[in-house]
């Protein structure tokens, strides 16, 4: 006996992405449930954009500019869209891929069960593994942001911004516009961008490569000092940072800080793809793992025995597909629902030219932190506080895949449940493993919950466990229950 | 580390271990703790080293505090209540 469907779609995260999706499905007549954790519409790009519209300050306003306020359109017609059942502050801890969905709120959960599921979880920062990486006053770019967004929290004391990636100018240009100079940016990447980079420069691309090279000049004529290609970064303190050191032109250089904002470029969060075994293929440039899609998201599973039998009903869109932006992220949302829908849908110029500017920023903005193999102090899981060195201890012992790393050394068992450390051990087995061409690195198995969910709330889960009610109803129908001598 | 770009009306209270701390209404906990000066957040279970709110949008769980009782809650998630009592996260090392 299959549960009924609580809804034809349900679309996890509410960015550009998952609310185009929403939008485009209940126009036609769909019934959509969306599920997000932020309390208001929006996903971090556009996060808190209604009430920074309603109250925040001009100023404010001013700096977080017109890529941030061109959000409000879409998160209107989301709200006032019909047959959009929008639940905020709602984790997701399972997804299956036969659309069953796992959910917590408020100490409550369930599971929820859709003819299919579009994934729009977005994506998140590249995690930044160096010495001190760790310490309390190392933030990344987007957690900067996100203060600023939600409660016009601004650095003060002694900044300096680190790494690379188009979000770390962004984030410096509106510290400057908001009167917060920075001590110093300390840039992994190269002062002018390659022939290899400018080669990939498109037409399409015009405008927000301008945009970056008026913010380049407003930092310098700010007197912000900027140095590049960085290595060797490290930040020290006891308590908290209080310093920070890298080496540039072949100098050590040293700055005094109460701030230091990283960032190394965004990769696609993968949690619930993996948990319901969809295929991920690792991208050695990327240091990240993507999902493999076709071109309306639609996802597929990975190879070997399935759980939950052999159809697939999830798509994948926006930023946890393919890294775009927003605009690029709202105009593939729509294709994804209108494709889960309709079976098939149209690239529309319009996207194409929304991703045109990006094949250009890969190439000049490459993973800084992550383009050498870590030393051996430095913390790779950050909430078992096991260091590179730590872990190659123990690969030296024999292990040879995350699994048996996960089972030794606790890596990747802490509260994040290896959301920062995941990639940085794969890579730390791969250099030992002599594989001609280099096997790509293996996840570890994932197992629900993929977010922390407590006992009391799994005692009361709503809505059957899918799996569990056709067992029971199998059960049922063979007589197994009747016919048992008790001895089970 | 923080300050607020433009004078705040706090509208309610939250606690972080008892000490008062303003807060407005649909900010998260995070960001009041992180406006008030709040350092560290927690210690680890590991070593007994200070953490406090790296990533913000709930990826790297650093931000765990204790809230009304209830342990290891994300700080950068969660929304403050008044007369909410809060709390470093008291996970003992397993």
């Amino acid at each position: 006996m299959t549960p009924a469907l609580d809804s034809d779609l349900i679309v996890i995260g509410a960015g550009p992405a998952g609310m185009a999706a929403a939008i485009t499905a209940s126009k036609a007549g769909k019934s959509v449930i969306l599920l997000d954790m932020q309390p208001t519409p929006g996903g971090q790009i556009y996060r808190n954009l209604e009430h920074n519209t309603n109250s925040g300050s001009a100023q404010l306003m001013a700096a977080l500019g017109d890529g941030y306020q061109a959000g409000l359109d879409l998160i209107r017609r989301f709200r006032h869209a019909d047959g959009i059942d929008y639940r905020p502050q709602t984790t997701v801890w399972d997804l299956r891929p036969d659309g069953v969905v796992g959910w917590a709120a408020k100490g409550r959960a369930g599971y929820l069960r859709a003819r299919h599921v579009i994934l729009a979880t977005g994506a998140m920062e590249r995690p930044t593994p160096f010495p001190g990486w760790t310490l309390p006053g190392v933030m990344t770019a987007g957690a900067v942001q996100t203060l600023l967004k939600t409660s016009s929290l601004l650095p003060q004391g002694k900044v300096v911004l680190a790494g690379t990636g188009p979000l770390l100018f962004l984030v410096a240009h509106q510290l400057v516009a908001l009167g917060v100079r920075p001590e110093l940016l300390a840039f992994t990447h190269q002062a002018n961008p390659g022939f290899h980079a400018l080669k990939k420069l498109r037409l399409g691309a015009l405008r927000p490569v301008l945009r970056g090279i008026k913010w380049q000049r407003e930092l310098k004529r700010a007197g912000v000092p900027m140095h590049h290609q960085i290595t060797d970064l490290i930040a020290s303190g006891d308590e908290r940072v209080e310093a920070v050191s890298f080496r540039s032109e072949g100098q050590m250089h040293r700055q005094e800080c109460d701030l230091l904002i990283v960032h190394d470029g965004i990769i696609p969060t993968h949690d619930l793809a993996h948990v319901a075994g969809l295929a991920l293929d690792w991208d050695t440039k990327d240091r990240a793992w993507f999902p493999r899609t076709d071109m309306a998201g639609r996802a597929m599973l990975a190879e070997g025995p399935h759980a939950f039998g052999d159809s697939c009903n999830i798509s994948i869109s926006g930023d946890a597909r393919l890294r775009g932006g927003a605009i690029a992220a709202a105009h593939h949302g729509s294709i994804a629902a209108s494709a889960a829908i309709q079976g098939q849908a149209q690239e529309p110029p319009a996207l194409r030219k929304a991703l045109a500017v990006q094949p250009f920023l890969d190439a000049a903005f490459p993973p800084g932190f992550n383009h050498a193999q870590p030393a051996d102090d430095v913390i790779i899981c950050r909430c078992e506080e096991l260091t590179a060195g730590q872990l190659r201890k123990a690969i030296a012992t024999g292990i040879e895949d995350l699994d048996q790393l996960r089972g030794v050394t606790r890596c990747g068992m802490g509260p994040c449940q290896g959301r920062s450390c995941t990639a940085n051990a794969a890579r730390l087995l791969a250099e030992t493993r002599n594989d001609i061409p280099p096997a790509p690195p293996r996840l570890f198995r994932a197992r629900p919950p993929v977010r922390p969910i407590s006992l009391g709330a799994l005692a009361g889960l709503s809505g059957r466990d899918p799996a569990l009610a056709e067992i029971s109803a199998m059960t049922n129908f063979s007589g197994l229950e009747k016919t048992g001598d008790g001895s089970d | 580390m923080f300050a607020p770009l433009t004078s705040i009306t706090p509208d309610l209270t939250i606690y972080f271990q008892g000490y008062a701390i303003p807060a407005c209404h649909g900010e998260t906990v995070a960001a009041a703790l992180l406006r008030a000066g709040v350092r560290p957040f927690r210690k680890t279970p590991v070593s007994g080293a200070p953490r406090m709110p790296f990533c913000m949008i709930g990826h790297c769980f650093e931000c765990l505090v204790d809230i009304d009782e209830t342990p290891d809650q994300q700080a950068c998630l969660t929304l403050v209540a008044d007369g909410m009592q809060v709390m470093p996260s008291q996970k003992e090392n397993l």
